[in-house]
């Protein structure tokens, strides 16, 4: 027995402590050592406090308050246990690496402190989201923890893309925070409350249900990054350094599916419109996302836009569960959150360990784009083949974990056209093969980067590559995350469930009488055959013979690096098949003659939704502000006043009022 | 009566390993008489693997060890998707709720690594036929789940042997549905098994080849691994292609298995004939192809949703 919110604000007091370290020594190594290790030393201390109390529930107990603060003010219910678990669970490996990583930095020369402070600050305000139960208190830390992740993205500020990238990311930020405090005070005007715990919604009140939803769609959909909304994400991941890219990706969008869960909590039964526009939305969000992905040749680029995706496939999975909510049926509410949740845990795991992946090469070559690497399995292999366990986890195939939710989601679509039939069994089948697509659209995309980044030759100039043993481990830790949740994954099942009966409170065991242990039988059997036949045909090589040779070249043997297949070429012949939506167009050039001189060939894809909607809204919006000319438009003071103002004016209406 | 479950599932699996080199044999075979030659023998596969088996190994200076994972993880990928056939309606080995969910994803690790392994020459030939095999997998899964996926959805039952029993209990109501859709799974057969008229086995140009230019620089056992799954994959689609058809009475017993026997017999005969008086489309085209399957399985549920 332990109390949980004493072990929680030890940790964070350890976490908060680690700030101190480069702000009082001065030497940047011993300064960055300290700080990680007192950083990570404290997340592993709420780690092991969150993971028990999500894993075996029965043994801590929530505890009273600590200096001072009122014990309702924090909420340790299973969904806010569960993503704290989730966040620091991704958090430690990420610390680690982000050891190494500014390890890079400080060897060209820079100051790395404000990176550092700026990704503490970043962990630390996200785990005090997930427990925070005051509207205002929450929305303080959400600013914190978004505001904490621009800082450091800008870390490369003297780089104009970095200041164009993250300025999406920074107005973004504000559209959301204002959403949600219109959607906070009317739940305040409701309840008179400020606890999220209180909040309600009276029954009968259709509209105000309505109204509620379509808002904290809009303010949490952005910040998790649904289409339309998921223009922030493929501008501000390349140019962040990867830690903060890692995180970002991996646990900062999630924080909009927990907003979205809260919401639901609060709001449930959702309308059935909603469930279906979460559905719709969801299902080309992941589509288009995943396909956007496959036209990328900027590493992180593409992984942003499989983070789109995959939050289009949590997205699917909420959007069942509404959809069963709106018709009271609980087994569609549990296994469409419960995929959804499972889905959450497994993003953050292996997306962070391609986004911390992607920083290792990117450290190496110095370049993202991928169309100038490959070869690199000839000199890191294992770190390969930790990428590698990543990229299959992803497209959620056997035998690791993106299949177990992936499974999870597509028995939820089963679920509901066995329980509402009508026009439910089309749906349901119609959203089956959309998943399915975006499945085979990600293993497509995930072959075309591992192939031409690793294997082969080096296209562009040979470097070293380096890999050092925190990069190991910390890539590592999360790539074995993958494989036990991938073969064994009934705590991680029963872990879930848990969390659902908080969402779902009828509760019921969908969940659990899925046949989990033939899952881990086939796959434990899957890998000893292919183990087996791995070691027959090596001792068969051994018996017969063995060598090696030139690749078969037509009889020719000059096959250089240049010759090899790019990533262009790869993804061509998908990329042809969408090619409005994706605005994919090439230019070539042949050469003409006998001794034809040079030439060339380039392919482009544009972001259709960027490029019609957002970026055309943006302008028109600047031009419509712009036209508002008031006196001193050139001058900062002016616009001082102005504020001052506006709050003078706010207050006397906001006392005149009461 | 679990025991001999597991009895039926074993012999299922012994079934398929044993017997998918005489099928593309008998393919093969048929194809020579129809076109006039003579052909080689039936069991020309089987010689041709023991050969494979027994040579040496050479792998291309840029391999990695993708290559040699590859043929493993293939070979593995469709030994479980052949545990999961019901021959002759016999209990397959695994079957569980939702194991045509697994079935069609394990396939899909098999392609993953099937790709990856071609990349890993650095041979452009490789690149090429590893992006076309991409990129006519993207519209595997969704025919898949637009043919047997769809019954799925629509009589409730997520076990492949589950499905076929459920269809073969009530066949009246769904004839129309089930000839549709068989048409469609051949389609899916035919480019997930690299025929005509999709792919042409028996090319002799690299650029025109989709399979076989992937597995170019494999010998040896690498490519006794490749063919052999290649094989097995063959008749695993052929089995669910034929279980549209098999009667539900007829389990294992004589009677059964000679009906289960002519069955297959046909459809290679139909293969055969399909190899025969089609050339390959153009990999243009190939996209309109598969949609075609796709859109055949859409009208058929559109009709069998609102006809009810």
């Amino acid at each position: 027995m332990f109390s949980l919110r004493d072990m929680f604000f030890i940790s964070m007091l350890i976490q908060a402590a680690s700030i101190l370290a480069p702000v009082f020594i001065g030497g940047q190594r011993r300064a960055s050592a300290l700080a990680h290790i007192t950083l990570v030393a404290g997340l592993i201390t709420g780690f092991i406090s969150s993971f028990l109390a999500v894993f075996f529930p029965m043994a801590h107990t929530v505890g009273t308050g600590f200096f001072g603060l009122p014990p309702e003010y924090f909420r340790f219910d299973p969904l806010a246990l569960y993503f704290l678990c989730v966040v620091q669970a991704v958090a430690i490996p990420t610390a680690v690496f982000s050891y190494s990583y500014l390890e890079h930095y400080i060897g060209e020369g820079r100051s790395v402190k404000s990176l550092y402070v700026f990704f503490a600050g970043m962990l630390i305000a996200t785990q005090m989201v997930v427990t925070i139960n005051h509207a205002i208190v929450f929305l303080v830390f959400w600013e914190a923890t978004s505001m904490s992740a621009y800082l450091g993205m800008i870390f490369e500020k003297e780089k104009k893309e970095v200041q164009k990238g993250s300025f999406y990311y920074f107005v973004m930020n504000h559209v959301v925070i204002f959403l949600l405090y219109i959607f906070f005070f009317i739940l305040h005007r409701q309840t008179g409350s400020w606890l999220l715990s209180d909040f309600r919604v009276v029954t009968g009140n259709s509209g105000l249900t309505a109204l509620l939803f379509l808002l904290a769609l809009a303010a949490f959909g952005m910040k998790a990054g649904f289409m339309p909304f998921h223009f922030w994400l493929p501008r501000a991941h390349p140019i962040a350094p990867s830690t903060i890219s890692a995180f970002l990706s991996g646990i900062i969008i999630k924080l909009g599916i927990y907003g979205l869960f809260r919401a639901f909590q609060i709001l449930s039964p959702a309308p059935l419109w909603i469930g279906w526009l979460v559905l719709v939305v969801s299902m080309i969000t992941a589509i288009f996302g995943v396909w956007y992905a496959l036209a990328q040749h900027d590493i992180k680029k593409l992984l942003a836009y499989h983070s789109v995706e995959n939050i289009g496939i949590i997205g699917i999975g909420m959007g069942i569960g509404f959809i069963g909510s709106a018709y009271a049926n609980i087994p569609m509410q549990i296994l469409g959150f419960g995929g959804a949740l499972l889905h959450v845990l497994n993003h953050a795991v292996f997306k962070s360990l391609l986004f911390l992946g992607s920083g290792v090469i990117n450290n190496n070559l110095g370049t993202r784009n991928i169309e100038l690497m490959g070869g690199i399995v000839h000199k890191a292999g294992f770190f390969v083949f930790l990428f590698l366990t990543g990229s299959v986890a992803i497209c959620g195939i056997p035998p690791l974990n993106g299949f177990v939710s992936e499974f999870i989601i597509f028995n939820s679509f089963f679920t509901a056209a066995r329980e509402l039939k009508e026009y439910y069994p089309l749906m349901m089948l119609v959203s089956a093969v959309g998943l399915a697509f975006v499945g085979g659209l990600a293993v497509a995309c995930f072959t075309k980067i591992n192939a031409i980044m690793f294997l082969g030759t080096q296209r562009g100039e040979t470097k070293p590559f380096h890999v050092s043993a925190y990069d190991y481990i910390s890539l590592g830790v999360l790539a074995l995350l993958c494989v036990v949740i991938g073969f064994c994954p009934v705590p991680f099942i029963n872990a879930v469930n848990n969390v659902v009966s908080g969402i779902v409170p009828q509760g019921g065991a969908e969940l659990l009488n899925i046949n989990w242990l033939y899952i881990t039988v086939i796959f434990t059997l899957f890998s000893a055959v292919a183990l087996a036949m791995y070691f027959i045909s090596k001792a068969m090589r051994k018996k017969f013979g063995f060598r090696e040779s030139d690749a078969w070249c037509c009889g020719y043997n000059r096959l250089g690096p240049r010759m090899q297949y790019t990533a262009s070429s790869f993804a061509d012949q998908i990329n042809d098949i969408a090619r409005a939506p994706l605005g994919y167009h090439k230019k070539g050039r042949a050469g003409e003659g006998i001794f034809p001189p040079s030439s060339g060939f380039e392919s482009h894809s544009a972001d259709l939704v960027d490029n019609r909607i957002i970026v055309p809204g943006y302008k028109k919006f600047i031009s419509l502000m712009s036209a508002i000319r008031l006196p001193g438009n050139t001058d900062i003071r002016y616009y001082v006043a102005y504020i001052l103002i506006m709050i003078i004016v706010y207050s006397v209406v906001g006392f005149l009022w009461h | 009566m679990a025991l001999m479950n597991i009895f039926e599932g074993l012999a299922s699996l012994f079934f398929v390993l044993l017997f998918a080199p005489l099928f593309a044999g008998l393919v093969n075979k048929q194809k020579a008489m129809m076109t006039g030659r003579v052909g080689a023998p039936v069991w020309q596969p089987y010689y041709d693997l023991f050969k494979l088996f027994r040579k040496e190994t050479i792998r291309a200076k840029s391999a990695s060890f993708i290559s040699g994972l590859s043929p493993a993880i293939n070979f593995a990928a469709v030994i479980i998707a052949a545990s999961m056939l019901p021959v002759c309606n016999a209990h397959p080995l695994i079957s569980f709720k939702g194991d045509i969910i697994l079935f069609a994803y394990i396939l899909g690790t098999a392609r993953f690594f099937q790709i990856l392994a071609a990349m890993d020459i650095g041979s452009s030939f490789e690149g090429m036929g590893a992006s076309r095999e991409a990129s006519f997998a993207i519209f595997v899964e969704p025919i898949f789940f637009f043919t047997l996926g769809s019954i799925a959805f629509i009589t409730g039952f997520t076990s492949i042997s589950d499905i076929y029993r459920s269809i073969a209990m009530d066949r009246m109501s769904y004839t129309v549905f089930i000839v549709v859709c068989s048409i469609s799974f051949f389609i899916l057969a035919v480019t997930e098994c690299s025929r005509m008229p999709v792919d042409d086995p028996n090319t002799h140009l690299e650029l025109t080849m989709i399979h076989e230019v992937m597995i170019l620089d494999n010998s040896g056992q690498d490519l006794f691994f490749y063919q052999y799954s290649g094989n097995i994959k063959l008749l695993i689609y052929i089995v669910l292609e034929t279980a549209f058809y098999y009667p539900l009475g007829a389990g294992l017993t004589a009677v059964g298995v000679t009906i289960f026997a002519l069955n297959i017999l046909f459809v290679s005969f139909v293969l055969a004939g399909v190899e025969t008086v089609t050339s390959r489309f153009k990999l243009k085209d190939m996209p309109h192809y598969l949609l075609f399957a796709a859109a055949i399985g859409i009208l058929n549920l559109l009709i069998f949703t609102f006809n009810k």
